[in-house]
């Protein structure tokens, strides 16, 4: 591909098979839509259902074919320009500086039909996160391969890099083998499906007129199997253990398919900017994670998989991964010695082995069960007014809180370990952050009426990137060292 | 109590109290959203609650405690409010039950606005609203702040942005 092929390339569309996968996706978005539908042909609507069912059809159709004869593409001297819009066009301009890295997305469908979707990252999803740079839907992946090339080659000072990231036969950093796939869906073990079920039959199972949660249903279904009955009747114990079972295997088989999935052929390489990652049985995905855009590293793990050796590598990083779960994952599973292999391939120092974890006070419980004590008695009044019977369960409850909190602060730890902070927490859902010092934008010192009589303070880090629910904190520290330690955070600032 | 605590090298820039028209400000600010609180709960009150034994509790209730609300709360967290701007850094205190002491470093910031809504205007205050590449906590406001004040403040900080996402 030579320069002067380039500059006089003209206007692209998508692919023309972009009006099949592209109704797919308009359909998709439509979900109030469907429930208004369905509510209508419950209730006896049916011909309004099918009427409105068939115009919102029309309608996707229409819009993708609209959409499709307004957007163009073209590949300029310096940018990518894009022209988007039916009525107010938008004409924007990318220029190939700005473009952090090409990703390729493949869904299922745009897998058969060979195509295949491009999303151009720049910094400015930090700024607006959610906002779609410059995506273009669908693509051929031969198209969008090439694109991908021609960037990297038309970024300033980025040849070299260019050429090693074709380099795909050195072995890769991180990959998973199978076995290792599925211990990672075994570890994913969720009872997410039957919380689905519950859901359903709460909603809709009244109009179905089933649900599996009362008596009623379950007599109804044995005594159409009558030894099936007879047999539970006579051995209530072995049902429940049965029912037990199948429970763990239904959570074994949910974790193990979405794990699997999610993470097939699974792999982490090397490029010139930084780190790439493929992996997807049905979306296949190709993220590539420059360095630079790197905030902090999370390794997320819980009691059993630590138990194991075994941990969870996410990046936090400027965009937000493509499930919009805000973390990029770079190992699903991953033994202490690989996470700093890939630590190190990233730039980063090493763990430190041991780290001398600084721990924070004991008002991290006390404090806690203080300001829960309102509620807590207000629980118990309300127990020993209306349920005398059952006497002291509701005693059990600051118990279980403190034991619980309790066993989340043996946890809790701090370390300064050069220009990066580490932070450790959680008993159940154990993280080790990584935060380098640079990639802190704000510091909260954050006191409440409660903490103040115990005289500690948390310091809450403004990060780019990840969630802004669960910001990377400490919780607990004395007044003083808590002001020390934003000192010493923030003197150490460039 | 006023303290920020050790600032380094910076404690001789004392940590400033925001204009006294704030308290006017919140004081407004607070009888607008409680009186439509109380508006909404009447209405309430009389389509739904009027035949029950506790008809006319609500609207009292709620107009009760957003009196206390416009009365007492803004005094309180005007007093709480104290601002630094150094060299380097940009420091708010704020929350009279909560309190908050973030501090912003200066490189850090990405971009700024001078807000001046219809009731700031009403009494001689501005804010101005620090924006920070952070997803938590990525807008710090300072709120209260004479209008010259303000755009003077955000001419000191704007020298010293510097963005490092290239």
């Amino acid at each position: 591909m030579t320069d002067g092929e380039i500059a006089v390339a003209g206007p692209e569309r998508l692919h023309p098979l972009f009006l099949l996968t592209g109704i797919g996706r308009g359909l998709r978005g439509l979900t109030g839509a469907y429930a208004l539908v369905a509510y209508l042909a419950v209730s006896g609507k049916l011909w309004l259902g099918l009427t409105i069912a068939a115009g919102l059809l029309a309608f996707s159709i229409i819009s993708v074919i609209i959409y499709w004869r307004r957007f163009e593409f073209r590949v300029g001297q310096d940018d990518i320009r894009i022209d988007s819009g039916v009525f107010s066009r938008t004409h924007r301009s990318i220029p190939f500086d700005r473009i952090q890295d090409v990703d390729i997305t493949q869904g299922p469908i745009a897998r058969v039909l060979g195509l295949a979707r491009v999303t151009f990252e720049t910094g400015a999803g930090s700024v607006q996160p959610g906002k779609e740079d410059g995506v273009i839907h669908a693509i051929s992946v031969q198209r969008a391969g090439e694109l991908r090339n021609l960037v990297r080659a038309r970024r300033s000072g980025a040849a070299p890099a260019a050429a090693a990231i074709e380099a795909s036969d050195e072995a890769p950093i991180y990959s998973m083998t199978f076995p290792r796939l599925l211990l990672a869906g075994t570890f994913n073990f969720s009872l997410a499906l039957f919380a689905g079920l519950f859901g359903l039959t709460q909603t809709v199972g009244n109009v179905a007129g089933f649900d599996p949660f009362e008596r009623s249903f379950w007599e109804r279904v044995l005594s159409a199997g009558g030894p099936a009955r007879e047999y539970v009747l006579l051995h209530p114990a072995a049902a429940a253990v049965a029912g037990a079972l199948l429970l763990v295997l239904a959570g074994l088989l949910t974790g193990a398919t979405r794990t699997v999935t999610r993470e097939w052929g699974f792999r982490l390489d090397r490029t010139g900017v930084g780190l790439r990652r493929r992996r997807g049985l049905f979306t296949r995905t190709d993220v590539t994670l420059p360095t630079k855009r790197a905030q902090a590293a999370i390794l997320a793990s819980g009691p059993v998989r630590e138990g194991f050796g075994f941990s969870e590598l996410k990046l936090q990083n400027l965009a937000g991964d493509e499930d919009k779960s805000g973390n990029h994952v770079l190992a699903p599973l991953a033994t202490g010695d690989e996470a700093n292999r890939i630590l190190s391939a990233l730039g980063w120092r090493e763990l430190p082995d041991p780290v001398e974890w600084k721990r924070v006070s004991r008002s991290f419980v006390w404090s806690f069960l203080l300001g829960a004590a309102p509620f807590l008695i207000a629980g118990a009044a309300a127990q020993v007014v209306f349920l005398p019977l059952l006497g002291f369960i509701w005693l059990a409850v600051p118990f279980a809180l403190w034991f619980a909190r309790q066993l989340e602060w043996r946890r809790i730890g701090y370390a300064l370990d050069g220009d990066r902070l580490l932070i450790r927490s959680g008993w159940w859902r154990r993280r080790t952050t990584v935060l380098p010092l640079s990639k802190i934008q704000s510091i909260d010192l954050r006191e409440s009426f409660v903490t103040r009589w115990f005289g500690t303070a948390s310091l809450q880090f403004g990060v780019a990137g990840g969630t802004a629910l669960a910001p990377h904190s400490i919780p607990a520290i004395p007044r003083e060292g808590a002001r020390q330690l934003r000192d010493r955070l923030l003197g150490s600032q460039p | 109590m006023e303290s920020g605590g050790t600032m380094q090298a910076d404690e001789q820039s004392p940590l400033l109290p925001v204009e006294p028209g704030y308290k006017s400000v919140l004081r407004l600010r607070y009888a607008i959203s409680w009186g439509t609180l109380a508006l909404v709960a009447l209405i309430v009150d009389r389509s739904v609650l009027w035949e029950t034994p506790i008809g006319g509790l609500l609207p009292l209730a709620v107009l009760a405690i957003g009196l206390l609300a416009t009365l007492v709360f803004p005094a309180r967290i005007y007093r709480r409010l104290r601002y630094r701007l150094t060299g380097r850094l940009l420091q708010v205190l704020r929350g009279w039950l909560f309190h908050t002491d973030t501090v912003v470093p200066l490189v850090r910031v990405q971009h700024l606005d001078v807000v001046r809504g219809p009731i700031d205007k009403m009494f001689g205050t501005a804010s101005l609203v620090v924006h920070t590449a952070g997803t938590h906590n990525s807008i710090v406001t300072v709120p209260g702040l004479a209008p010259d004040r303000a755009a003077e403040m955000r001419d000191i900080i704007r020298e010293q942005v510097r963005t490092d996402f290239e």
